[in-house]
């Protein structure tokens, strides 16, 4: 990749982006067509860019950064304050749709590990789109607005373990076992260290200056992605628990302002490249899986959000609303997918359909996703009207 | 009197808290994490679509909590006003000019000790002392803040006009 077409890349997510925020949508689809467009598949007019090692190595970044976010945000004390819902809301959320995710990655791959995979892409809902929706909808007054977001937090915890398993899971059962050992015991790990280090972390972090603090706190994001990935659990998670592990600090506000530009602008990029590797010509093959998990989606984001508020004491309006808002997928189904794709156990042809399904999925739900919210309170009145006493008129 | 308020927290947005209003709407005060506010209106407590949102930087919230809150102004408008705080009570008690209290710091003034008043905060031109210290001196034309039970603020009225302070009290 030339400096150059890095020119145009960004300028194509950015007038992209500005279109879909125009529309009221999300960004993330915005560059994932970016990346469809310019990439070197279909549409072969505009292909300009190749997958290299350096978008590879800027992808890897993007990943790194979105992780070392959610982390930041994970912190045992805010974990245990979320509320009530985390529980029952999350559990209804993740065996409905985990086991409809099933159902389709079962028709994709059968009973191996891409369709376990595929099934994690379709249960994850985005916390990045369903956040923004409920910011720019306004609904963040509505009581129903605490359900939609303990079930994404109880969805992030559920990722965190399954971004692993992706990346080097698959082998057999003993393997996979071990993997799970070497992801929970990495985690434990992150978890005891963000209790008993943050203060010495806090200590020397607080002394140094403004440029050496920038590089320690990367120094020590970049070294924790490196572990990690050598230990064979991914960079994620290691990216991961770097975030835990300073999430208890008192620095962790300024981590965040000061490098809330470096995860924009590499998450786009990581998006954009990701959307360099939808092949197109693979929609024979996975146009009708994207259609039906569409729909399994919106049957069981609404179908679970109606049992989780009838449980969580909300209307049947409010469970409406709630389970549109989970419909829209996002970050979390794009990294899996990514993950699964460079594990060496998934097969070249299952890895190219994986890629496109995850692509052209995001793009569908992200996009329903978000026209739907913006209309649920006005669906919702019509599927649920107010029952009346006396017959009006 | 006590509102039943219910705070959330709302993981990456912030914090929010809500009651219902006396007359049965709905409030919804949203703190997010970059110091933005949000007030969500329900005119009524069931309505799904908010009657109205403002949005508030960090500084305007603090200045209309501050004037909702009653701490602009107070003195001058109700000379006497109280504020029941379950047994306790918080009232405003100007100084009179003649008040040989004037030029005591407060811990010479022995206020608390004498009538189990405790001075939390003094109201002066141009600037309010809050959280008022022992070695606060009380100035001419200021008015004190207290906190104690409902009959102890007229003993403490009586001595902040007439004294005797210092010496002479013992």
């Amino acid at each position: 990749m030339t400096l150059g077409e890095l020119a145009v890349t960004i300028g194509l997510l950015c007038v992209l982006g500005l279109v879909a925020r125009r529309f009221g949508l999300s960004a993330i689809p915005a560059y994932l067509l970016a990346g469809l467009l310019l990439g070197p598949n279909e549409p072969k007019v505009l292909s300009l860019i190749q997958p290299s090692e350096v978008t590879d190595f800027v992808a890897d970044l993007g990943i790194v950064f979105l992780l070392f976010f959610l982390g930041l945000e994970f912190s045992l004390t805010r974990l245990t304050r979320t509320g009530r819902h985390v529980g029952l809301g999350g559990t209804v959320d993740l065996v409905f749709n985990f086991a409809l995710g099933l159902i389709v990655g079962v028709a994709a791959f059968g009973f191996t590990f891409a369709g376990l995979v595929l099934a994690g892409c379709v249960y994850v809902s985005s916390s990045a789109i369903a956040v923004k929706g409920l910011i720019d909808f306004r609904r963040l007054g509505d009581d129903e607005t605490d359900l939609v977001l303990a079930i994404l937090v109880f969805e992030d915890l559920v990722i965190a373990f399954m971004l692993g398993f992706a990346a080097a899971g698959g082998g057999a059962p003993s393997e996979t076992l071990v993997l799970v050992a070497k992801a929970l015991g990495f985690i434990t790990v992150g978890l005891a260290a963000s209790r008993w280090l943050s203060r010495p972390i806090d200590r020397l972090l607080d002394r140094l200056p403004l440029e050496f603090f920038l590089l320690a706190v990367f120094g020590f994001l970049v070294s924790a992605a490196a572990i990690a990935d050598q230990l064979g659990l991914s960079e994620a998670i290691g990216a991961l628990m770097a975030g835990i592990v300073l999430s208890e600090t008192s620095v962790r506000e300024q981590i965040e302002d000061r490098f809330f530009g470096f995860r924009d602008i590499f998450a786009a990029l990581f998006f954009f490249t990701f959307g360099l590797s939808i092949d197109i010509g693979a929609i024979p093959e996975v146009g009708w899986l994207v259609a039906l998990a569409v729909v399994l989606t919106l049957v069981g984001k609404l179908g679970g959000g109606l049992i989780a508020g009838a449980a969580g004491g909300f209307t049947r309006r409010q469970s409406f609303n709630a389970g549109v808002a989970l419909v829209a997928h996002g970050e979390f189904t794009i990294i899996l997918a990514q993950l699964a794709s460079e594990n060496p156990l998934v097969g070249a042809g299952e890895s190219r359909d994986l890629v496109a399904f995850a692509g052209l999925y995001v793009l569908a739900t992200a996009t329903i996703g978000l026209v739907l919210m913006k209309e649920s309170k006005r669906l919702g009145r019509v599927f649920f009207p107010t029952p009346r006493l006396i017959e009006e008129r | 009197m006590p509102v039943d308020l219910r705070e959330t927290r709302l993981p990456g947005v912030g914090v929010k808290y809500t009651f219902r209003t006396a007359i049965g709407g709905r409030l919804a005060v949203i703190l997010h994490i970059d110091g933005q506010r949000e007030i969500y209106f329900y005119r009524r407590a069931d309505d799904d679509e908010p009657s109205a949102v403002i949005d508030l930087h960090d500084d305007e919230a603090r200045q209309l909590g501050a004037i909702i809150g009653g701490a602009y102004e107070r003195p001058q408008i109700v000379e006497d006003l109280e504020l029941a705080l379950g047994e306790l009570h918080i009232e405003w008690i100007p100084v009179p000019d003649t008040s040989p209290a004037i030029g005591l710091t407060l811990a010479d003034a022995r206020l608390r000790a004498r009538t189990g008043v405790t001075v939390i905060a003094i109201l002066r031109e141009p600037e309010p002392v809050s959280g008022a210290q022992p070695e606060d001196m009380i100035e001419q034309g200021d008015t004190l803040v207290g906190v104690g039970k409902g009959g102890q603020f007229v003993e403490f009225r009586r001595l902040l006009a007439s004294g005797p302070f210092g010496d002479e009290a013992a």
